[in-house]
């Protein structure tokens, strides 16, 4: 707030004032400026002091806060923490985004007829029950499908969180076209999945792919260098959690007044913590009518003009995932998940080949089970909630199909320690078949 | 390039090693280019608009020199003049007039659809405008045209005031080009306390009070005539500091090279009446007002009537040169008859004999700055509302607050029962701090305590405003409110 005096024709000696005149003259006279006032600068010396302070902070781990202990709560977080909480790991971990989220939660509303918190639900007790009815085996079964979640985020929950002894013994991912193609995501660190899970592993070794942009790898670098940067959204946190708290002695909410609702406040303020969500605020209802909703708009700006560079990257996690998942010893069962034709029709052809191709090569040479809903031509448009999801009818008939396949895949039942069925016919799911091997091979290893 | 994003962070250094290690002969392009780079980092085809106004303006001035008749110099004054206000007409108005004609023809019944013009406004464009005008109406007065002519495009595009000023005088900022200067810490010294503290007031304080006026101003049906006061208060200080921080920056930035740049603001919200006001608040922009506007239609030497028209046609031009749209133009209309007004008001006190220790006592002089900042922040509805139907809306609830006041309870105050974001409830402890801080920082300055202070508290504060940036650091980079301008 401080004022200076304003620089006019007035005072133009003022304005030369900091015009310097040298005591030296000739090549002397630049490294005698320079280091005349060097160790006198306030700017200098604050920028030591500065740097040590950091330095020390986090020799000293100044303020660290777990991982799991997120600045927001948020879907992912959500989902990070019951996850991290359970006593042993799931047998069954399905990925994806809201394709699979939407009915595989859905279903269960309805399963269990009752309303689910989706901050609290991460399991599909629908799966559960069909798949013992169907192998006479108890699995327990995780949901870590997220709003949003890109073949990179799945990557990183794979990478970071499905290890050791949380390792799952087969992961169902359920796929769909705008997992490779959404033209609305600047890059794949751009997602909400991205900043919860970054906190649990190293992605430097990737981060050209995950920020493109040289202005999102500086950020990255500047916050792995200076650690009050890199953990200020956590010390932001602790000190709104410590100011709220003295807040509430010095200003308290006034007796007969209630608190404002997160609805109220994100009426007010829409843009602010867009990512939030919290406990009792999003529940999959026991539902029997859907209405259908368009969203074909949302998905014309998602499809327009792919871009090739997300659609390569994208892939090339999906690979990575399938490789961790086969060196740990994971069964990992892709789910092509169905969408409308409506929302087919808004998806150039060729981009739809490559689409359908990559993820049946890429699934087939990595040892992966392929459950091709979207070949099935089982699904139409009434079972669908909008575009693209499918509601909790549609759920039911797609855990189905995949409960169905599983109990018949050999590699599955293996993971899953089922006894071999009699029938070897039956070891490969039905679209695998169509491909011959050699093919599948042979166009697996040219895409890659 | 936003001053608070990493590019800046990445551009500026940059920039200022390689101006240090250049030949002074050659730094006045270097600057230039650094400034182009900046300019079209947004988009590129702009960066011809700023091209096309230096060269024509280059061009066209030294006619208005070169006249040797009066009336041929005014010919050739208002070429220029009407050049530079036909593009910032085009650019920033012709959507605004299209529409301001089809209301009016609507009004008579006449039904008038107006054409899409899809025209983006350029960054800065009611900055350097003025500065062109400036520089021509200056050399109509006879004094000395700019020779070089990178030395005329670097006045125009300098990237720290390219985007929101202070707007520069020539005669001020050319000779400095001149000077060949040597590398000395403290202009190191002193740009970086400049800058880290115009971040402070962006950052800390301005982008914290912007959610409150954010949700206030866009639904102030949700909230009682006292809410809407603070809401009020809270926006006067996020503009203040906003525009106060950027400033900061663009002299910070400035210094660095070792030049200077006009200030902008001096502690306006302890102005005594609104006169005074005017005086601390974006000064650059108010004496260019005086000088190239008020002074030309009249000023004060005229009639009383005339002055007071005068005084009305450059306060509300002055509002509509932030923005086309009618708020803006009501809200310089506003401060136009609050300077009326105040002119009446000190000539019936001298009229009525009042006494002068009166008028001259410390609790005057404290009602007066109230009773200023009040009137001041009625004014900021306007400017800030989305439109003047909410202008009104909330302007009518202000009013009210007396009557609230006497049955007052905390209840009244929703602002408490917004528990996140906490500068909410957070609210009714900064504001006073705010309020009180810019007195206090008036007797620093009577004290002269910014001269010289101790050495370890300059480096103390920018340790602590370095520490306090790197964790209150926003993901994105909230624009300044006055870039739209």
């Amino acid at each position: 707030m401080g004022a200076s005096a304003p620089v006019t024709m007035a005072n133009r000696e003022a304005a030369g004032d900091l015009r310097h005149s040298c005591r030296e003259s000739g090549d002397n006279c630049v490294v005698s400026c320079f280091l005349e006032n060097f160790l006198t600068s306030r700017s200098v010396i604050a920028s030591i002091i500065f740097a040590v302070v950091c330095g020390l902070a986090a020799t000293f781990d100044f303020a660290r806060v777990p991982a799991e202990k997120f600045p927001e709560s948020t879907w992912t977080g959500w989902a990070i923490q019951d996850f991290l909480s359970a006593k042993s790991a799931p047998d069954v971990v399905f990925l994806g985004s809201s394709l699979v989220l939407v009915p595989v939660a859905g279903v269960d509303a309805n399963f269990l007829n009752r309303r689910l918190d989706g901050s609290q639900h991460h399991q599909s007790a629908y799966f559960e029950s069909r798949l013992k009815a169907k192998t006479g085996r108890a699995v327990r079964s995780f949901n870590f499908a997220l709003p949003g979640e890109m073949p990179s985020d799945a990557y990183l929950i794979t990478d970071f969180l499905l290890n050791r002894e949380n390792k799952p013994k087969v992961v169902v991912y359920g796929l769909g076209p705008r997992d490779f193609m959404d033209n609305l995501l600047p890059n794949p660190g751009a997602t909400d999945p991205y900043r919860s899970l970054i906190r649990f592993g190293d992605v430097s070794s990737m981060i050209d792919r995950m920020t493109p942009d040289w202005i999102d790898r500086l950020n990255f670098n500047i916050s792995r260098t200076f650690y009050l940067y890199g953990l200020k959204q956590d010390l932001v946190a602790e000190w709104v959690q410590l100011a709220s708290k003295q807040l509430s002695g010095l200003m308290p909410v006034p007796a007969g007044a209630k608190p404002y609702s997160v609805e109220q406040r994100r009426m007010l303020l829409p843009d602010y913590r867009p990512a939030e969500l919290n406990r009792a605020e999003a529940y999959f209802r026991p539902s029997k009518a859907e209405h259908f909703a368009d969203n074909l708009a949302e998905y014309k700006k998602r499809y327009a003009h792919v871009k090739w560079d997300t659609f390569t990257s994208q892939m090339r996690f999906f690979a990575e995932l399938l490789d961790i998942c086969q060196q740990r010893g994971i069964q990992v069962v892709i789910v092509s998940m169905p969408i409308t034709d409506l929302n087919r029709s808004l998806i150039k052809d060729y981009s739809w080949e490559a689409y359908r191709k990559s993820v049946h090569v890429l699934s087939t040479v990595k040892g992966a089970t392929f459950v091709d809903l979207q070949g099935t031509k089982t699904f139409n448009v009434s079972d669908f909630m909008d575009t693209v999801h499918l509601h909790s009818g549609g759920g039911k008939k797609m855990l189905d199909l995949v409960v169905e396949q599983m109990a018949q895949d050999k590699a599955v039942r293996t993971a899953l320690e089922l006894p071999e069925l009699d029938n070897g016919s039956k070891n490969r799911s039905a679209s695998s078949q169509s491909i011959p091997e050699k093919r599948v091979a042979d166009a697996g290893r040219s895409a890659l | 390039m936003l001053f608070n994003s990493l590019q800046y962070l990445v551009f500026l250094p940059t920039v200022f090693v390689l101006f240090w290690i250049t030949p002074h002969r050659f730094r006045v392009p270097l600057l230039l280019v650094a400034s182009y780079v900046f300019y079209m980092s947004w988009r590129p085809i702009y960066g011809l608009l700023i091209f096309g106004l230096t060269l024509g303006n280059f061009l066209l001035v030294p006619l208005i020199a070169k006249a040797t008749e009066q009336k041929d110099k005014k010919w050739w004054l208002g070429v220029v003049v009407a050049a530079n206000l036909i593009t910032l007409g085009i650019f920033k108005y012709a959507t605004f007039s299209l529409i301001t004609v089809k209301d009016t023809l609507n009004l008579f019944g006449v039904q008038f659809r107006e054409p899409h013009l899809h025209i983006i406004l350029p960054l800065g464009i009611s900055f350097f405008v003025f500065e062109f005008i400036h520089y021509a109406v200056e050399v109509y007065r006879g004094k000395p045209l700019v020779k070089k002519f990178f030395d005329f495009a670097l006045f125009a595009s300098f990237f720290p005031t390219q985007i929101a000023g202070p707007i520069k005088r020539y005669q001020d900022f050319i000779p400095q080009l001149d000077i060949p200067a040597k590398f000395k810490w403290q202009y190191l010294d002193e740009g970086m306390q400049l800058i880290l503290m115009g971040l402070f007031k962006k950052v800390l304080i301005a982008d914290n009070l912007a959610l409150v006026s954010q949700a206030g101003f866009s639904h102030p049906g949700n909230f009682s005539s006292l809410d809407l006061w603070l809401i009020t208060y809270a926006f006067a200080f996020q503009i203040f500091f906003d525009f106060a921080g950027y400033t900061d920056i663009a002299r910070g930035s400035a210094l660095l090279f070792g030049y200077k740049v006009p200030i902008n603001f001096n502690l306006p919200y302890i102005a005594s009446n609104v006169a005074d006001f005017w005086h601390r608040w974006h000064i650059s922009l108010s004496t260019w007002l005086r000088d190239y506007l008020f002074i030309p239609l009249g000023g004060s030497r005229c009639s009383q009537w005339k002055m007071y028209r005068n005084l009305f046609i450059t306060m509300t031009l002055g509002g509509l040169w932030h923005g086309a749209a009618m708020h803006f133009l009501v809200w310089g209309a506003y401060q136009g008859i609050l300077l009326i007004a105040h002119r009446e008001y000190s000539r019936l006190l001298e009229k009525s004999g009042l006494a002068k220790s009166l008028l001259q006592s410390k609790i005057y002089h404290a009602v007066s700055v109230v009773v200023t900042f009040h009137f001041v922040c009625i004014g900021w509805v306007f400017f800030r509302a989305e439109n003047m139907q909410d202008a009104c809306a909330i302007i009518s609830q202000l009013v009210q607050a007396p009557a609230a006041l006497l049955h007052f309870s905390m209840q009244q105050l929703s602002v408490l029962q917004i528990r996140d974001p906490i500068v909410f409830p957070a609210l009714l402890i900064i504001l006073p701090i705010l309020m009180i801080a810019q007195p206090v920082v008036n007797w620093l300055n009577d004290k002269r305590f910014y001269l010289s202070p101790p050495w370890a508290l300059q480096v103390g504060v920018m340790v602590a405003l370095m520490c306090l940036l790197t964790i209150f650091s926003p993901d994105s980079s909230p624009r300044f409110i006055y870039f739209q301008f």
